[in-house]
């Protein structure tokens, strides 16, 4: 596919989700409204003033590992479904253009979109963590870029797997359930069978995590707090993390793009 | 015959001998144990509106289907405008407008909107076509509204509209007359024998027998999923002066008896 091809489609597979009020609804409220909502009442606990760091770590795993991820699954969800739902893939096909392009350009779209939320949630982490810092230091300049930076990751790969899993199944009710139940429960109920061992680090959100900045491994973003965001990570090499992320991407980008080769339009 | 319809004027549609634009040669489809189409030999000549007949549940869907690339014939070729589908599906779909069964677009976007979303698909030459479209079928002062808010009449532009994106030399319409008000249908009559007009060929499936023989020139007629019949509509009545209603109708249930 010609780079002159791919750039109109992938703005078109944008133009379709961000005209999908219903989802960026949902994804505006689990992304900026959840950070807001989370700042607000760290704000009332602590007086109005936010620990910097802490507070930046908070919000990192707010948009990285949970509410930013679900907005990420939701818009991935919906641009893997999109087309088939609103039974647009048959005139789509009908073009003649490859399958496996009208898959390849859902995935960036879709990650462009997500990203923004994700970001937008995470920016607002850092200007509440400047603004209302008090007497704590301010995040340094390198944990803010790495921190976003791991964002970016984050909400990458879950986008994409969402992506993947929706054009496979082409329905959005199964695709949500399957990949938000995976991703917080069963991956949280993994996290505490530790009998399983180094098995557990193809479990796709702790080889992510492995990349979050911030603190030690197993250790609680917000110790004593009863807000503690755990961070997901597990002792294992780097090397171990990227083979095990690009297995996951590779798995749902061929499992996505087969289905939408295959579909009966 | 008085209130008859008059016949499409064949004008310089030679439907015999004009190029084929789709020629299929043993045509098969199975699903399971059902053969939905059998050994279709069908030809359609270039630059004239042709009719496809059939029963609902005849295999005219699944034939357009096959023409599209959108499933695979169990044996049989598609050929369209001298090209074989199989192995130059792009080449060949380039050219091919369609509306299969009915439009169907994202309600959430405008029409405008739907049809950036086909041309971005179809290429940079296609999104210069959607204003001309759009004011084609006479939908561009309500293309900024969404699609959700369109009637059916008002879709089945859209979906020609966004058919005339490829600038197609053959334009499938399944069943197009289907939902439309007389209004509506008059206008479709209109835009049809406009668009064969301009040489291009508009292949009409439809069980209305009444609607093909006004809008078409040629036709074929599908029953249980095998080619009965296919000619000029003149040549199939014949100097009976029978309509083709009739004509189909006899037809149909003679082949009916038979099988």
């Amino acid at each position: 596919m010609s780079r002159a091809l791919a750039g109109p489609m992938i703005a078109a597979d944008i133009l379709k989700l961000r005209r999908h009020r219903p989802t960026m609804a949902a994804a505006t409220a689990l992304s900026v409204g959840v950070t807001a909502l989370y700042l607000a009442v760290i704000l009332a606990r602590h007086n109005g003033q936010l620990p910097g760091a802490r507070t930046l770590g908070d919000g990192t795993s707010l948009m990285g590992l949970y509410f930013g991820s679900f907005a990420a699954i939701l818009i991935g969800t919906e641009a893997g479904t999109i087309d088939v739902t609103a039974g647009v893939f048959r005139d789509l096909a009908a073009t003649g253009r490859s399958r496996t392009a009208l898959f390849l350009t859902r995935v960036p779209a879709a990650i462009a979109v997500a990203l923004a939320f994700t970001l937008s949630g995470f920016l607002l982490t850092v200007a509440a963590a400047f603004a209302f810092h008090g007497a704590t230091p301010v995040p340094g300049p390198g944990l803010i870029a790495g921190s976003a930076l791991w964002v970016v990751l984050a909400t990458a790969v879950i986008t994409a797997l969402a992506v993947g899993a929706g054009s496979l199944t082409g329905s959005r009710a199964v695709t949500l359930t399957a990949i938000i139940g995976w991703q917080t429960v069963a991956s949280g109920m993994l996290y505490l069978a530790t009998f399983l061992g180094a098995a557990r680090d193809l479990v796709l959100v702790f080889a992510v995590s492995r990349f979050q900045p911030g603190p030690a491994i197993g250790t609680r973003v917000n110790p004593g707090s009863t807000n503690a965001l755990n961070n997901l990570k597990l002792p294992m090499p780097a090397v171990t993390a990227v083979l095990v992320i690009l297995a996951w991407l590779i798995a749902a980008a061929a499992a996505g793009a087969w289905r939408t080769r295959t579909r009966d339009a | 015959m008085p209130g008859r319809p008059a016949r499409p004027e064949a004008g310089a549609v030679t439907t015999s001998l004009a190029p084929p634009i789709i020629e299929t040669r043993g045509l098969t489809k199975r699903f399971g144990s059902r053969t939905a189409v059998a050994d279709v030999n069908l030809i359609v000549p270039a630059g004239c509106a042709f009719g496809f007949l059939g029963h609902n549940g005849a295999g005219k869907t699944t034939v357009i289907r096959l023409l599209t690339g959108l499933t695979q014939p169990d044996s049989g070729t598609v050929v369209v405008g001298g090209r074989p589908l199989a192995g130059h599906r792009a080449e060949v779909l380039a050219r091919v407008g369609a509306i299969i069964e009915e439009p169907r677009f994202h309600h959430h976007l405008s029409g405008r909107e739907n049809l950036r979303v086909i041309a971005a698909v179809r290429g940079p030459q296609a999104r210069r076509r959607i204003e001309p479209a759009l004011e084609r079928v006479g939908l561009a002062d309500r293309a900024g509204d969404r699609v959700g808010a369109y009637s059916q009449g008002m879709r089945q532009r859209l979906g020609i509209a966004r058919c005339l994106l490829a600038d197609p030399r053959l334009i499938i319409l399944d069943e197009p007359m289907n939902g439309l008000d007389p209004g509506g249908i008059l206008g479709l009559r209109g835009l049809i024998a406009d668009l064969v007009a301009e040489g291009r060929t508009v292949f009409v499936s439809s069980h209305l027998i009444d609607e093909i023989e006004k809008t078409c020139h040629a036709a074929a007629v599908i029953d249980r999923g095998r080619l009965i019949a296919q000619g000029p509509i003149a040549a199939l009545l014949g100097d009976g002066g029978s309509s083709l209603e009739d004509w189909f109708l006899a037809l149909t249930s003679r082949v009916g008896a038979r099988s």
